[in-house]
């Protein structure tokens, strides 16, 4: 049954992934990474980590939602996106990389015996509360350092975004003239 | 005892399916009637007695009517969108819990399809999952006035999802548990215990947010009729259309029980009582719904994110923090 | 029935119209912030939710189920034609004098006539085509003998224009006007009702 679920899954998730990657459709790619990104939760409740799943689905959820919303902006989300190759040795480099990785993932679980769980799980404490003890004991420093870097980005992006926050983008430029001189008038 | 299970929770699969669709089709005639009368109408009359086989008569116009999906359209998704609104809906529904449990020909039954550790999580993110109806809807189906509505979905999504979640920490931190199951029978002991009491502030942002989740009156932004035509339902005709309807109205229904239950109380001990003022307290949030349908007028997107920034998430950053502190000390 | 008199009352001022006082929008960041605690502490949603709550429990419901129940029409509304008859004799009106068909601007009334057995005009034939009829009242207005009205019935809904044709369907049954059951028509090109009060003495200055 689990297995059944897994190869599922596993097969689905792939295909959406592979969607993504393959097409030149806007909307085709957000639509299958977002597919992608609600499978890969499937694998935490299949594991029991209920709390990893749920929290999985808001955050990609949400985070898809923004690509989206930069597809709509840079895209026609209806037609292909013809592309611009500039430098093929770049792809070639890159996609070499890649292949390394892939071979590097797929050997992995032949030095996978050597790891064993240091915090395994206890009886009678709920998905959510081992997930918490754990984030404040063990992994206290790298969330801690996580929360300040996302904090980091949050102040960039205000400030960046927030530079011209002054001025009006819907008003023309005259009538503000025009608003000004008004309030000089009075 | 396996097969007992299973046959258990198929039966009560099947039955929200059933009762929910039925819900959503009546509905929409209590929006109808309730709207009429508060604007001194009378509202569908001539369809059966006081109009009640309208919605019948609208069923059998959805189900029979051409359906038709543009030429510029992105087919596939075109056509997978509505049905991501009505199945997400109805998902939600599997962590909540309708009725207390009751015992039927010795048989104890409980009203919930699972009763999974995380219901509040889960309910969220699926309820999250599908505003991809509305936003794959409008994106492909490669109209202006979808594509506005677009926009505005994923806007509100984006602001108001930072709303539910974080108005939810405050009760979430006393409670200690995401289970809807004990958010009940935390506040079994009566009125006292409800969490409204003690969490007013995140009552209100709830409750605000829920709007904004299920596209209603104020934060009807995303298929506001007088701005957008009907948003991401423009191009869309015949039973596809119909399902983002029922999508719309389910939501209605599971986030009015959804409110209750965090707030309010719930199915208290679990008594028939109990039980009668569980659904009695939904049917007022609903109602409330339609009430403001009536009663307000729809906020500019930019006011909603105005309110949602500036107003709401500080507020709601606060509640958490007076929270914790209430509870550390 | 609506009177006359009511109808003919356009004066908006007498019935209760006012002009609503708008303040100025806010424009600094501080002013918009007053604004907006002011209108969360006076709670104007609650009222909007009142009011509407109101109406609901008085029930006063105001739509007209159209089909069962119909509003009243206004006295000189001009719908389809009516041929009206003499009271009393019930011979018709009409003295096939063509004014009507001379005067209409859409060309759609068209007449014959004859000279009959007593060596008097008699209409033999009087068509009105109502698909091309603009309704604009000129036949009406034009007629010195108010044989030719402009009646109430305005639910004309047919397979055929040629329906909307029939003579004998807008004349006057003979037995109503010779009871006296045909009410004097009111309206459009008729003598309105305070007629003898606004009669002067022809000034005979020369």
């Amino acid at each position: 049954m689990e297995a059944i679920a897994f190869y599922t899954f596993a097969i689905l998730t792939t295909v959406m992934f592979l969607i993504t990657v393959l097409t030149s459709h806007a909307l085709y790619a957000l639509s299958a990474l977002a597919a992608g990104m609600i499978f890969i939760s499937a694998f935490f409740f299949l594991l029991g980590a209920d709390f990893l799943g749920a929290i999985q689905i808001i955050v990609y959820t949400g985070a898809v939602m923004a690509l989206y919303a930069f597809g709509m902006m840079f895209f026609d989300t209806t037609r292909d996106v013809v592309e611009k190759r500039t430098s093929p040795q770049l792809i070639f480099g890159l996609s070499g990389v890649a292949a390394l990785m892939v071979v590097a993932i797929f050997t992995a679980p032949i030095i996978s015996g050597n790891i064993e769980a240091l915090y395994p799980a206890i009886d009678g404490v709920g998905n959510s509360q081992m997930v918490g003890m754990v984030l404040f004991t063990k992994y206290l420093i790298p969330f801690e350092v996580a929360a300040i870097m996302l904090l980091v980005a949050m102040i960039a992006g205000i400030v960046l975004a927030g530079k011209k926050m002054d001025h009006s983008l819907t008003l023309m430029q005259d009538e503000i003239e025009c608003i000004n001189e008004e309030k000089e008038q009075v | 005892m396996e097969t007992a299970y299973f046959i258990e929770t198929i039966i009560k699969i099947v039955v929200i399916l059933l009762v929910f669709s039925a819900l959503a089709g009546f509905g929409t005639y209590f929006e109808r009637k309730i709207l009429a009368f508060m604007q001194r109408r009378l509202g569908p009359m001539n369809v059966g007695p006081f109009g009640v086989l309208q919605i019948a008569a609208d069923g059998i116009k959805l189900f029979t009517k051409e359906d038709i999906v543009p030429t510029n359209a992105v087919g596939p998704i075109f056509k997978i969108a509505p049905v991501i609104t009505a199945a997400t809906a109805f998902m939600a529904a599997a962590a909540i819990p309708f009725l207390p449990q009751f015992t039927i020909f010795g048989y104890t039954v409980h009203p919930i399809v699972a009763d999974v550790n995380i219901g509040i999580l889960y309910i969220l993110g699926v309820m999250a999952v599908g505003f991809y109806g509305p936003l794959l809807g409008s994106l492909a189906s490669s109209n202006k006035f979808a594509l506005l509505s677009a926009a505005r979905a994923a806007a509100v999504f984006i602001s108001y999802e930072v709303i539910t979640g974080l108005a939810l920490l405050g009760p979430l931190m006393m409670v200690g548990s995401f289970s809807l199951i004990d958010f009940n029978n935390y506040q079994a002991g009566g009125m006292g215990d409800w969490i409204i009491w003690s969490q007013p502030v995140a009552f209100v942002l709830f409750w605000i947010a829920a709007f904004a989740e299920t596209g209603r009156t104020p934060f009807h932004l995303v298929a506001n009729d007088h701005e957008i035509i009907d948003g991401f339902g423009t191009e869309y005709s015949g039973m596809r259309w119909g399902l983002f309807f029922i999508g719309e109205y389910a939501n209605m229904f599971f986030i009015s029980f959804v409110i209750v239950l965090l707030f309010l109380g719930g199915f208290g001990d679990g008594s028939v009582f109990g039980a009668l003022m569980f659904l009695l307290k939904m049917s007022f949030f609903f109602f409330f719904f339609l009430w403001t349908r009536a009663a307000w007028p729809d906020i500019r997107p930019d006011q909603l994110m105005w309110l949602c920034w500036k107003v709401l998430m500080p507020l709601a950053v606060l509640n958490v923090v007076v929270t914790g502190f209430v509870m550390m000390f | 029935m609506m009177s006359l008199e009511q109808f003919e009352n356009r004066n908006v001022s007498e019935n209760g119209y006012y002009k609503v006082d708008i303040e100025s929008y806010p424009e600094t960041g501080w002013e918009k912030a007053k604004q907006v605690f002011s209108r969360t502490i006076r709670g104007e949603l609650f009222v909007g939710l009142w009011v509407v709550m109101r109406e609901m429990l008085k029930f006063d419901i105001h739509t007209v189920q159209y089909p069962k129940e119909k509003l009243p029409v206004g006295p000189r509304y001009r719908a389809v034609h009516e041929m009206q008859r003499l009271w009393e004799s019930g011979t018709e009106r009409c003295i096939g004098c063509g004014l009507c068909e001379k005067i209409c601007i859409s060309d759609c009334i068209r007449m014959d006539t004859r000279i009959d057995e007593n060596s008097r005009k008699e209409v033999s034939e009087y068509t009105i085509n109502l698909g091309r009829c603009i309704f604009c009242g000129y036949c009406a207005e034009v007629c010195p003998e108010l044989a030719i009205v402009h009646g109430g019935r305005y639910e004309n809904t047919s397979e055929q224009r040629a329906h909307f044709t029939d003579y004998e369907d807008m004349l006057t049954p003979f037995d109503m006007a010779v009871k006296g059951q045909v009410p004097e028509y009111p309206g459009f090109g008729a003598v309105t009702p305070h007629e003898d009060e606004r009669v002067k003495s022809t000034p005979l200055a020369y």
